[in-house]
């Protein structure tokens, strides 16, 4: 049957008989995008939900899965109370099945010309990608469904693969940067599970048994809690029935969901200072609790974090960096967790509470002044230029779709907020800093270096 | 320093190619002498943007050695601000359209790359036009710049993998202008002055050594139009020369040390001579090097060191570690990030798997998957509009034109492990390797002692040197 005839074919079955007869594959949607490219929006009767936007413009395409699983589950489940093995499991992945041993995932879709292959672990999510050149489709769909549903589980591998992780792990403590961060976390954070890090601790990676592991596998990696995401060179009527050939008999399982312990609120400003031996200049964290990425207020915090923060002509680069005070300095949103985090890399012989007077004062202004028409056109222009540069690449359009899926459940909440920019004023960024740029609810965490002696901020 | 939004970058796999002049923008002439400027272009109907390179050639092999950095000081300068608009008015204006500007230098280039959402290409191009040929270069601007360059070395010692870097530097390319990194150093960097900037400009932004890229929803004819008003405006001037400097790898394995108290991991950075862009056995050691230590989560070295043995998080080894120059050698390196315990080991067993790689060479699975991977891999080199304008730049800096997939896949797949051998045999050996290991100097010494306590003392690997953090900035 030629592609053409199956595609109608594809189309009549899944329009006709979706959900009721517990068909090949729903069409939930198709939605038209800004730039005139189509993206649809599928389900299998187990779950799995599909995202695809076809594109020609090269024969390759993206290929990503997205599991709605993270560290912070983990460390909720009662069965685990610890947190790491989102992420080690991550790497399990790689470790092989019945029919395709270790190293055998690796090595056939290198062999294909996979491009870009990895996986990543955060607190919400975990995902997996390939880019592949597109005739190479169905050989890669049948791999990572196999390793979605026969993922072979083994003691001796478990334990290699723990060494690994904790070299990954003790990387990122050399770092003081990250160390800043995590310690930004167990700041900001009293009691949700944010305060502990996503790659856990050495003792928590080394005591991980396969009992835990198998738990883990079974209980989070299920159709239904996972979206396979497709940008690139293939259509419907190729892509679907392979998704259902390879991934529709699996089963979907009821994924324990967590109540978020609920997190006390802020009345003081907190402080925390650290010293770290690699650090040769003062490291400055200052995190502000704002709302979770659906509600309406993150549209102008963001933009607002944009004039702070993007280009030479931004607040902070000028009053930081152009004056010599700091060598790197940015603000940006963080949803889950939410906070708009300022990040400053001060210049050596110059301190963080130098940095923290700068940053008091512009957002002091902020408050007080709307900024120009002129700076709110630059902010939004740059936040353009951002967002076409980003989706004109397959695996960047995909991870933008991927991650607001995963953070609010709406995948098309990226193109949502640049267009709400558009109906901002520049009073709505003043009003946002008022509201949640306040001293009381912010967290502060400086990292030294070892050798410099510490003051009160 | 600044934020890269947009670059054409020179592919570092531009070893792919071979000698075909297909593709190439060849500029018009009169009587010999160009009449317009090379342009190498793209039309991408369906962006939202403008993407756009502005190359002069000349880049920090050119720097004197006293003088590192230079380069990067006349490009940065050339975005501060032009005789009409002071810096912050050309950022603000910049910036309010939605573009975004940036300078990049390499050993022998300088570029100036940058996008724009598409309806402001035009005054786009007029803002980089006047950057381009009326920079304001006022001592204010000068002044801030280095403080800022002077700030940004000094940080460089945070980053345990650069440092790895810079200290191999030092000692493979002592005495040259690749010594130092683009940026400078400390000292090189205070002994540059403002009227050192505008002899570099007045002397190397000239029509010859200027060349443009693009990426754009326009016709190309446009695009040319423009770029040729600005090309028009700039002086005549010399080609560049190929310049290129002599590498200094030690005859045996040589160990340096990147004294850094209380690190739990060591960023460990073997260097080897490697080749040139052009050099006609690139296709063979690339070939051999993905299956030996190139590509990661399938190469011999990932899959032993990580896989097997688990003791490091990353390791690799490349061709191109310190970026290419077009007709100078580069460096074969090999890098990894040992936990502390495993130092030793780590450094060994690397040895030891080269030692054997060089040998016997590849299995045939691991070169059929090598060959396999690059010839199925090849479309990604096409897959956008700004890297089809890649491959035509690099095609034409490191003049290795651009292979079609059907020539690139008879190439990959003529390649056999004889062949690999006796390149590997006349390019390489198992002895002459530059290590440079950012770690605790103390903690090194004594795992090296207890590691090689049954290996007679004039036999065992010791550190030769030690740098500290600070040295290596200044």
């Amino acid at each position: 049957m030629n592609k053409k005839s199956w595609h109608i074919l594809t189309l009549a079955t899944a329009l006709t008989f979706s959900g009721v007869f517990g068909a090949d594959f729903e069409k939930v949607s198709d939605k038209k995008l800004f730039n005139g490219e189509t993206l649809s929006e599928y389900k299998l009767p187990n779950g799995l939900k599909v995202l695809l936007i076809p594109r020609h413009e090269a024969k390759v395409l993206t290929f990503q899965t997205w599991f709605d699983i993270g560290s912070l589950d983990e460390k909720m489940d009662q069965k685990l109370k610890k947190t790491g093995l989102a992420h080690l499991f991550e790497h399990m992945m790689f470790r092989g099945t019945d029919k395709y041993p270790d190293g055998k995932f690796d090595e056939i879709t290198s062999r294909i010309g996979s491009d870009k292959q990895n996986a990543t672990t955060y607190f919400y999510r975990t995902n997996y990608y390939e880019s592949i050149p597109s005739n190479q489709l169905k050989k890669l769909i049948e791999l990572e469904s196999d390793r979605m549903a026969n993922l072979k589980l083994d003691a001796a591998l478990l334990d290699k693969e723990k060494g690994a992780v904790v070299g990954e792990l003790r990387r990122a403590l050399d770092n003081p940067g990250r160390l800043a961060w995590d310690e930004l976390n167990r700041t900001v954070f009293e009691v949700a599970p944010f305060r502990y890090t996503v790659l856990g601790t050495e003792e928590e990676i080394k005591g991980f048994t396969l009992e835990e592991a198998q738990y883990f596998y079974k209980t989070f990696y299920s159709p239904n809690n996972a979206t396979v995401i497709v940008v690139g060179d293939t259509e419907e009527s190729e892509l679907l029935p392979l998704i259902v050939k390879y991934y529709g008999d699996m089963k979907s399982q009821e994924i324990p969901r967590y109540q978020m312990p609920e997190e006390p609120s802020q009345k003081k400003e907190r402080r925390v200072e650290k010293k770290h031996p690699q650090a040769t200049s003062d490291i400055l964290l200052v995190g502000y609790r704002i709302p979770p990425v659906n509600s309406p207020s993150i549209v102008p915090l963001s933009l607002l974090s944009t004039h702070l923060s993007t280009g030479m002509e931004s607040r902070l680069r000028k009053t930081l960096v152009d004056t010599g005070i700091a060598v790197s300095a940015s603000c940006g949103v963080s949803n889950v967790p939410d906070y708009l985090e300022f990040s400053v890399s001060l210049a050596e012989k110059h301190r963080a509470e130098e940095a923290i007077e700068i940053i008091d004062r512009e957002v002091s202004l902020l408050k007080s002044q709307t900024i120009k028409k002129e700076e709110f056109e630059r902010a939004l222009n740059q936040e353009l230029l951002s967002l076409y540069g980003m989706i004109e690449d397959n695996s960047s359009m995909a991870n933008m779709l991927g991650d607001y899926l995963m953070v609010s459940g709406n995948y098309l909440r990226g193109f949502e907020i640049i267009e709400e920019f558009k109906k901002l004023k520049p009073q709505d960024l003043k009003e946002a800093a008022k509201n949640f740029l306040k001293k009381e609810s912010r967290s502060v965490v400086i990292v030294r270096p070892q050798s410099k002696t510490s003051s009160k901020g | 320093m600044l934020r890269i939004i947009f670059c054409f970058l020179l592919i570092a796999s531009s070893v792919f190619s071979k000698t075909k002049t297909s593709f190439r923008a060849e500029p018009a002439t009169e009587n010999g002498v160009p009449v317009s400027p090379k342009v190498f272009y793209e039309k991408n109907p369906s962006a939202l943007t403008t993407t756009l390179s502005v190359i002069v050639m000349t880049g920090s092999v050119d720097d004197p050695v006293e003088k590192s950095g230079l380069s990067n000081i006349v490009a940065e300068m050339v975005l501060r601000g032009t005789k009409k608009r002071s810096r912050q008015k050309f950022q603000s204006e910049l910036e309010r359209m939605g573009g975004a500007l940036s300078a990049v230098v390499t050993q022998d280039t300088i570029q100036f790359s940058g996008g724009v959402i598409k309806e402001n290409t035009q005054k786009f191009i007029a803002l980089l036009e006047e950057a381009l040929l009326h920079p304001a270069f006022t001592e204010k601007d000068f002044q801030e710049l280095k403080r800022e360059i002077l700030n940004d070395i000094l940080h460089v010692k945070n980053s345990n993998n650069r440092l790895g870097g810079l200290a191999a530097r030092r000692e493979i390319f002592k005495g040259t202008p690749l010594e130092r990194p683009v940026i400078g150093s400390q000292s090189t960097i205070e002994k540059i002055s403002l009227s050192d900037v505008l002899r570099k400009y007045n002397d190397y932004f000239d029509r010859p050594k200027i060349i443009f890229a693009a990426a754009s929803p326009f016709p190309e004819s446009e695009m040319i139009s423009d770029f040729a008003r600005i090309w028009r405006q700039f002086p005549d001037g010399a080609k560049p020369p190929k310049r290129a400097v002599k590498l200094q790898i030690p005859e045996k394995p040589t160990l340096i040390v990147i004294h850094k108290p209380k690190t739990s991991t060591g960023s460990l950075f073997f260097a080897q001579g490697g080749i040139t862009a052009q050099d006609p056995d690139r296709y063979t050691l690339k070939t051999g090097n993905f299956s030996f230590g190139g590509e990661p989560l399938v190469s011999r070295l990932f899959k032993t060191i990580r896989g097997e043995l688990g003791w490091t998080y990353a390791i690799g080894s490349s061709y191109a570690s310190l970026g290419g120059v077009s007709n100078q050698q580069g460096l074969f390196s090999i890098s990894s990030t040992p936990s502390v315990e495993y130092t030793s080991k780590t450094i060994f067993k690397t040895l030891e798997m080269w030692k054997s790689y060089l040998e016997s060479g590849l299995s045939g699975d691991e070169l059929d998957l090598a060959k396999d991977s690059l010839i199925n891999s090849y479309p990604f080199e096409f897959e956008t509009a700004e890297k089809r304008v890649s491959q035509k730049l690099t095609s034409y800096l490191y003049n290795i034109p651009i292979l079609s997939p059907e020539e690139f896949s008879e190439t990959i797949g003529g390649i056999n492990n004889k062949k690999l051998k006796s390149v590997l045999k006349e390019k390489h050996n198992t002895q002459s390797w530059l290590i440079a290991l950012v770690a605790d100097k103390d903690v090194v010494a004594k795992d090296l002692e207890e590691f090689q306590k049954d290996i007679p003392q004039e036999k065992r690997l010791t550190i030769s040197k030690v740098y500290t953090p600070d040295e290596l900035v200044n």
